[in-house]
């Protein structure tokens, strides 16, 4: 009964004719560029799958791993920067581990992410990008982490909080950090490193300034 | 025997009692822990992902300091532990120029494989006063400490086998399940709760089916994720040990349900069941 109901779908609405994408423009340019950046073996892989099989989140990905070292072979390249798999990655390494052509797959991705951040394309997973730049926003003022003063900075961003309140889920994060001062885990003010000065140098050098 | 000690960002905040912990479980082995000088983050997940220069220069000052001081590094965070070696060695394959002459020639040890040597599980028998036999245990890796393979050095990455060691040599017994290394979510719950949840959770359930009394894991993070995730959750809850905590237990005839205050998951019922507090 199901597979003719479905017939008749498909009959009824025939499907747009697939508009057929091209190998990127720019020839194999992307894959070499981003093959000798890594130094990872893109063109070795063979669409095992394994490495999506092992993804923890490739549930959450628009663009599965296997699928994104395909782009990466056919060079499209807005593609990859526009989708959330770059975010959604957690680093957890189990695609590289488990590659038996050892192409390192979690290296490309972040890789890619790099890419993206210094590109002019909105994140699709805004609030993942808004949550590491943070993170090296307070690393640079403090030269150590603070997770009270990581917080504080990550809810005063455009959009966060409010997002929070919508969804509903910031009275219950009040309540956690406030749990987390009562037991002591949440400290206000902690020790800065002395290396904040030798922290700020390194960015302005890694920025291609000269100090 | 002397170590310079690199404790990592959580160690200050969310992860005091770990840090409590190494104290009273360093003093009570005789290894003297030295605190690298003014030492400042990692860098983390967030250096990598947005700048992967900054993750090798990052730990890279660390190293430096440690080596002025000439001990070999111990580090009680798996990310750390992991940034320090990915550091260490891109500077010493020549991919990039740090502002500082690093070497590379110190040994970084993550805690748990440096106290589950053969000669370190040896003298850890040898200063357990109380058994902690009954206890049922799985034991947590997570991601950073074992994977890639060619950055943390560990053959076993499929099924680690150091924090079992440990928690054998405190009596407790060891459950083998499949879920040893698999990803926490780490701070992907901060911005995306749903992807987070979904990660802790299967493994909470896991470890429940598994038949665990408690979780032993090393590194703050999954500690917390872990931990926190259990807070107003109906079902039987699972305490989260740090595997220092539980060698201190061992390590003192009677125990104190202080040490276990800033968890969420209350362990004191079950080590009373156990009268092991």
């Amino acid at each position: 009964m199901n597979t003719l109901v479905a017939d008749q779908k498909s009959i009824s609405q025939p499907k747009p004719a697939k508009k057929r994408k091209l190998i990127g423009d720019r020839g194999d340019y992307f894959l070499n560029r981003i093959q000798g950046e890594t130094g990872a073996n893109v063109s070795a892989c063979y669409q095992c799958e394994r490495c999506t099989n092992a993804c923890p989140v490739s549930h959450f990905m628009d663009i599965k791993p296997h699928q994104a070292m395909r782009y990466v072979q056919l060079g499209w390249r807005e593609d990859l920067l526009k989708s959330s798999t770059i975010w959604v990655c957690l680093s957890c390494e189990m695609c590289t581990t488990y590659c038996p052509n050892e192409v390192g797959v979690a290296e490309v991705i972040n890789h890619l992410r790099n890419i993206a951040a210094h590109s002019s394309i909105t994140p699709k997973e805004r609030n993942l990008a808004v949550f590491h730049q943070t993170f090296l926003e307070v690393l640079r003022k403090s030269g150590r982490i603070n997770e009270f003063r990581l917080m504080n900075a990550y809810y005063l961003k455009p959009n966060i909080l409010h997002e929070k309140i919508k969804s509903g889920s910031f009275k219950e994060e009040l309540l956690l950090g406030l749990t987390l001062l009562r037991k002591g885990r949440l400290k206000p003010f902690t020790s800065r490193s002395k290396a904040i000065k030798d922290i700020q140098k390194a960015y302005i050098q890694a920025r291609g300034e000269i100090v | 025997m002397k170590l310079s000690f690199y404790p990592g960002c959580s160690l200050e905040g969310m992860a005091v009692d770990y840090a409590r912990s190494i104290d009273a479980v360093f003093q009570a082995l005789d290894i003297d822990l030295v605190e690298i000088d003014d030492w400042s983050c990692c860098g983390a997940t967030a250096a990598h992902s947005l700048s992967e220069a900054m993750s090798v220069i990052l730990p890279a000052r660390n190293l430096f300091a440690a080596e002025q001081m000439g001990l070999d590094i111990v580090s009680p965070c798996a990310n750390c532990f992991n940034r320090l070696r990915f550091s260490q060695q891109m500077i010493q394959k020549g991919v990039l120029d740090v502002p500082w002459p690093v070497t590379g020639d110190l040994k970084v040890h993550d805690m748990t494989r440096f106290l589950a040597d053969p000669a370190m599980i040896k003298q850890i028998k040898k200063r357990v006063l109380k058994s902690l036999k009954g206890l049922k245990l799985v034991c947590y890796y997570g991601c950073q400490m074992v994977r890639p393979p060619r950055i943390t050095g560990y053959a076993d990455y499929e099924n680690p086998q150091t924090l079992d060691r440990i928690a054998a040599a405190t009596g407790a017994q060891v459950i083998d399940w499949s879920y040893k290394a698999t990803c926490c979510g780490a701070s992907i719950g901060i911005a995306r709760r749903e992807i987070g949840a979904s990660l802790t959770k299967r493994l909470l359930d896991k470890a429940r089916q598994a038949g665990a009394e408690a979780i032993v894991v090393s590194c703050p993070l999954c500690q917390s994720n872990l931990d926190m995730i259990q807070k107003d959750h109906l079902e039987r809850q699972i305490p989260i040990f740090y595997f220092t905590e539980l060698l201190r237990l061992s390590f003192s005839d009677r125990g104190n349900p202080k040490w276990f205050k800033t968890h969420f998951t209350n362990p004191v019922r079950l080590l009373k069941t156990k009268s092991l507090l």
